[in-house]
């Protein structure tokens, strides 16, 4: 087939000894990534204000395009071409250059993750712990983005950006060293092929709760979107953001929802494992939806937590389940 | 550590208006909040005195858009006593059902406010929004208009209600009623809104009366202060119905006392329905020439639904000298220094939300 093929051709680039072939392989699978990302950010943002709409007995959005499914492109035409704001107090370097950083950063963590046995950037054997260094980045550049505009609030959201990352970031990585204990490796390939008998949802419940919920907090979701807090902070770091800048932050928040979604769908749901008719991929994407639209669902009910909540719960509840859970996993798989 | 002052509004999505907040904070912590307000000063106080008697009731309703009808009446009842009018005693009845549903509809913008407040996307606030809307729809039937009514007239109402308005007011009613204890599940099964609500902006009873706050905010402090019981006026001394009182002070309490309270409003409205006598409920039309005035001097203090509001009038021979209005929503917002001491940034905006305020009443 002619997609095998490219493929194939693709892998023999990527794995060829000579650097400039390398190179372009990457960059070619950098910017089909990046189509993924925005074909997959508008239509979750489309299916976002669907499913809130109808929780709250609204329509969303429903003139442009049949069922609305082009008002976001109306919204993205409008934020485009809108002026963009001389911000006195800025620190216009480091402002302009943090959100290509952040866009840059989710790209590379889902170039990382293996989206098909074959389709991967680099399958290296500590494939789990580089993607969680590339995601630690992107907290810190929140900060730098919220402390270089030089607006108050978003200098507020940066601060918490920092708090946050204090409580989530511990139990996400002792969730990750009980994974490495399960399957004997970081790699991610060998993770999803050790789940061919149980998903490890079913190994470590507690594991994927606390996993969810960190990961929840990680990407800024309800109910811990603390840095973009719209009743409090007005839009947190992003408040003086010029609108195409803006809209830049829009598809940024949509990225990483796809990208946790499908970390999470590898980790705990079994990756591309699957009944057979259908091909991998399209199990893993199936997968990252439905964490992607319960994300949403959660959105659309729960109130927002507060920081020093988070941090409590991140300290006194977050970590001790996830040190239980290694414990658990120590015992009943390994000792 | 060094205090960081921000300007919260006059434009900012949850001051509930153009309220602008300066707030003193050390690190998270609220050191000190200070109001600024003046940004919807219309001079209304002053403009009544330029017009007949009549002619006012429409700048009172917008003083508070929520719940035109509670000022409307207010300022009518006051311009009654000062020209001697006697109301009819089924339009007491009316106008004490109407005011019932009034109340009703504006603390379920507060249930969806609040939700809001909390950071919550939307849903509470569509939620509350379309109840009231069906409270609206019979607001509309009985006045002719969702919004600003201007169905008061000298002595009675401009008409009289509608047929078979009973039977839809209460078919409506005990949706409502089902609603709440909806809305109750919802939000009370959620552990969020606990740990944000209990205990949060607490404001002691003593502290209350010295701020002189009125209305829910202060019933829930624990002071059993309603002026419909204190001081009846209509009917509300012969209808049956308890003031609700919660000892906490805090935003849940706040919340809460609304709910009761909406509860206790469909109660009486289904009483005073029984109670209601036939016979004509009709006031005397818009004249150009009033009636000429009886009492020079009259203050009337009627119950709305965000506290006590006074309307202080100086009688002129065919138009107000000089009307006061003791705003409820002024002087509950002073509270706000007081409670907001100590908070966490978050909760400045949940606090002042419980205030229920609309910023159209406080600046006049």
């Amino acid at each position: 087939m002619l997609i095998d093929s490219i493929v194939k051709l693709f892998n023999s680039l990527l794995a060829s000894s000579n650097i400039a072939y390398n190179l372009i392989a990457l960059i070619i699978y950098a910017i089909i990534i990046f189509l993924v990302l925005a074909v997959f950010g508008y239509m979750f943002g489309w299916v976002e204000r669907k499913l809130i709409a109808k929780a709250q007995y609204r329509h969303g959005p429903t003139y442009v395009g049949k069922y609305g499914i082009l008002q976001n492109f109306a919204d993205l035409v409008k934020l485009f071409s809108k002026a963009s704001l001389d911000l006195d107090n800025a620190d216009s370097i480091l402002y302009s250059t943090a959100l290509p950083i952040l866009i840059s950063l989710t790209i590379f963590t889902v170039m990382l993750l293996p989206i098909f046995p074959s389709i991967q950037a680099t399958n290296i054997s500590f494939g789990l712990l580089l993607v969680f260094v590339v995601i630690a980045f992107m907290p810190i550049a929140i900060f730098l983005s919220g402390y270089a505009s030089g607006n108050k609030f978003a200098d507020i959201s940066a601060q918490r950006s920092i708090l946050m990352l204090l409580s989530y970031e511990i139990p996400l990585m002792l969730v990750i060293a009980a994974i490495g204990l399960i399957s004997k490796g970081y790699n991610l390939q060998n993770i999803i092929a050790m789940q061919s008998n149980a998903y490890y949802i079913v190994l470590m419940p507690i594991g994927f709760a606390v996993f969810f919920i960190a990961m929840l907090a990680e990407i800024e979701r309800p109910p811990f979107d603390l840095m973009e807090a719209d009743s409090e902070l007005i839009a947190g770091w992003m408040t003086d953001m010029s609108p195409a800048y803006y809209a830049l932050a829009l598809f940024l928040d949509y990225s990483k929802v796809f990208m946790s979604s499908l970390l999470i769908s590898i980790l705990f749901l079994g990756g591309w494992l699957g009944p057979a008719p259908i091909p991998g991929a399209v199990w893993l994407l199936i997968k990252a939806i439905v964490i992607a639209v319960i994300a949403v669902i959660i959105r659309a009910t729960t109130f927002r937590m507060r920081i020093d909540r988070i941090l409590r719960m991140g300290w006194l509840i977050l970590i001790p389940l996830s040190l239980i859970n290694l414990i658990i996993t120590y015992i009943v798989f390994v000792g | 550590m060094a205090i960081t002052r921000i300007n919260i509004g006059p434009v900012h999505p949850s001051t509930h208006g153009v309220l602008q907040l300066v707030v003193d904070l050390d690190g998270d912590t609220i050191e000190r909040v200070d109001p600024h307000i003046g940004y919807l000063h219309r001079g209304v106080e002053k403009l009544t005195e330029t017009r007949m008697y009549m002619q006012n009731p429409p700048y009172m309703e917008k003083l508070d858009y929520l719940a035109p009808m509670s000022y409307d009446e207010a300022y009518v009842s006051a311009v009654e006593k000062a020209l001697g009018i006697e109301v009819k005693e089924r339009a007491m009845y009316i106008r004490v059902i109407l005011l019932e549903l009034q109340r009703i509809a504006s603390h379920l913008f507060f249930i969806g406010t609040i939700g809001n407040d909390l950071g919550q996307m939307f849903t509470l606030f569509m939620w509350a929004y379309m109840d009231r809307d069906k409270v609206l729809d019979l607001l509309q039937e009985a006045t002719g208009s969702r919004m600003f009514y201007v169905n008061m007239r000298l002595g009675g109402m401009l008409s009289d209600l509608p047929p078979d308005f009973e039977e839809r007011t209460l078919e409506t009613l005990d949706y409502v009623e089902k609603r709440i204890k909806e809305y109750e599940s919802f939000i009370e099964k959620n552990p969020v809104f606990h740990e944000r609500m209990k205990n949060i902006g607490i404001l002691p009873p003593e502290k209350a009366l010295d701020l002189g706050v009125t209305g829910p905010v202060l019933r829930a402090s624990g002071v059993q202060y309603d002026v419909r019981k204190n001081s009846p006026y209509y009917v509300y001394d012969k209808l049956h119905f308890e003031i609700k009182i919660l000892t906490k002070g805090d935003n849940f309490a706040r919340y809460k006392l609304r709910l009761l309270e909406m509860r206790e409003s469909i109660r009486l409205i289904k009483e005073a329905f029984k109670r209601m006598p036939a016979g004509d409920a009709l006031g005397q039309p818009v004249k150009l020439r009033s009636p000429p005035t009886k009492n020079k001097i009259v203050c009337v203090s009627r119950e709305a639904p965000k506290g006590e509001l006074m309307m202080y009038l100086v009688a002129d021979d065919q138009k107000p000298y000089r009307l006061s209005i003791r705003s409820p929503n002024f002087i509950n917002l002073m509270a706000i220094t007081h409670m907001a001491k100590g908070l966490r940034t978050a909760d400045l905006f949940a606090t002042l939300g419980t205030l229920d305020l609309v910023m159209g009443c406080v600046d006049r």
